[in-house]
């Protein structure tokens, strides 16, 4: 989704929200990941406005104060955290670990094919449903290396162990990860 | 998001570790930008061991950013997911080898070679980067004097769609003066 996202393409605006939208976005992010609500403040300090940036492709980017790029929300999903904020809070995703043999793959921008998922090295959570988003894992690593989009459940991919297990949203390298590592103000 | 759903997401999420300080601090290669441990999948390992050595020699010993990034039970599963044009083990190994040669005090050498894809063939130039030019900006000139498509494939590899080996010959040394003819190797077509 971000392979080819570049800042002076694809970003089209920036918008300073109201409070009380503000508030909603908050109040949304704690919906989605309760764990992340005692460390919210760290990341979008009630004191200061954060932002919208709004690109190409119906694609969201919510920036804090300093302009740095917390969350995404695509056309598909709510607001998902980018990759360098799920490495400072792990745990906010399911996780979904593939093997060693994934990894090039993923950073490569492919989608997670159910054999990634299943094989020896791979650890796959029972129970996730289709449409849930997922901090992909790698065998033998310690920090996510993409966040996906299950496009079958975790009983599917068990089962049928046949093509696209996660779709492959936002991973390490990719012109997100390269947007969020600098200021956008 | 109806509360049914929050709640399967609390239980699916693994939830903050009791004694851990959040946010963790991160540290990202100086190089390649991603966690050291994916180093090993950059394209440019050695550098971003440099960087590691000099910067945070802490990160090079619990943590493997080695030439090959597979180990010996990995090369089985490469070779059983890698498409058409992946290489085997044994093959990327050698490559990488070759690569290490050129970059270090080895003979400095442009390699030009055509491969057949299907019916059509494509030119790879090997071996620029060693002279110090800039891989993108070769790739762009060549597009435009060829009219042609040309990528940047690899650490050193420029791949153009056609067969422009013979041009090529006398476009190299005439815009880069530190490349001479001797300095050319024509290895003709590379066997399927």
């Amino acid at each position: 989704m971000f392979k080819k996202f570049d800042e002076k393409e694809d970003v089209t605006g920036a918008t300073q929200l109201k409070s009380s939208v503000q508030k909603g976005i908050r109040k949304k992010l704690i919906e989605n990941f309760p764990y992340l609500e005692p460390h919210l403040e760290e990341i979008l300090p009630k004191k200061e406005n954060f932002k919208v940036i709004k690109c190409k492709d119906h694609i969201e980017l919510l920036a804090d104060h300093l302009g740095v790029v917390r969350f995404v929300k695509t056309r598909n999903t709510d607001y998902i955290p980018t990759l360098r904020t799920l490495h400072k809070y792990p745990f906010i995703l399911p996780h979904q670990q593939v093997d060693k043999g994934a990894i090039k793959f993923i950073l490569n921008g492919s989608s997670i094919m159910c054999p990634g998922l299943t094989s020896p090295g791979a650890k796959l959570t029972p129970l996730v449903p289709k449409d849930s988003v997922v901090a992909v894992m790698a065998e033998g690593k310690q920090h996510a290396l993409a966040i996906g989009l299950m496009s079958m459940s975790s009983e599917e991919i068990q089962s049928v162990n046949k093509g696209n297990g996660i779709e492959n949203l936002h991973y390490l390298n990719d012109g997100l990860w390269h947007l969020a590592e600098k200021s956008l103000n | 998001m109806s509360d049914g759903e929050t709640a399967v997401i609390q239980s699916l999420a693994p939830g903050p570790i009791d004694g851990v300080s959040y946010p963790l601090k991160m540290v990202y290669c100086g190089q390649c930008s991603m966690p050291p441990e994916y180093c090993d999948y950059s394209g440019q390992t050695d550098v971003c061991r440099a960087w590691a050595t000099q910067n945070a020699p802490e990160l090079l010993e619990g943590l493997e950013i080695s030439d090959e990034p597979a180990a010996d039970g990995d090369e089985k599963k490469k070779q059983k997911r890698g498409g058409k044009g992946s290489k085997t083990g044994a093959a990327a190994a050698q490559a990488a080898a070759s690569g290490g040669k050129k970059k270090g005090g080895g003979p400095q050498k442009v390699t030009l070679q055509r491969e057949p894809r299907g019916k059509k063939s494509v030119t790879v130039i090997k071996g620029l980067a060693t002279f110090d030019i800039d891989l993108k900006v070769a790739s762009k000139l060549f597009a435009q004097k060829f009219a042609c498509g040309s990528s940047v494939t690899g650490a050193d590899e420029i791949v153009i769609q056609g067969d422009v080996k013979d041009d090529l010959l006398d476009l190299i040394p005439e815009k880069w003066k530190q490349v001479t003819d001797e300095q050319i190797d024509d290895l003709g077509d590379k066997k399927r």
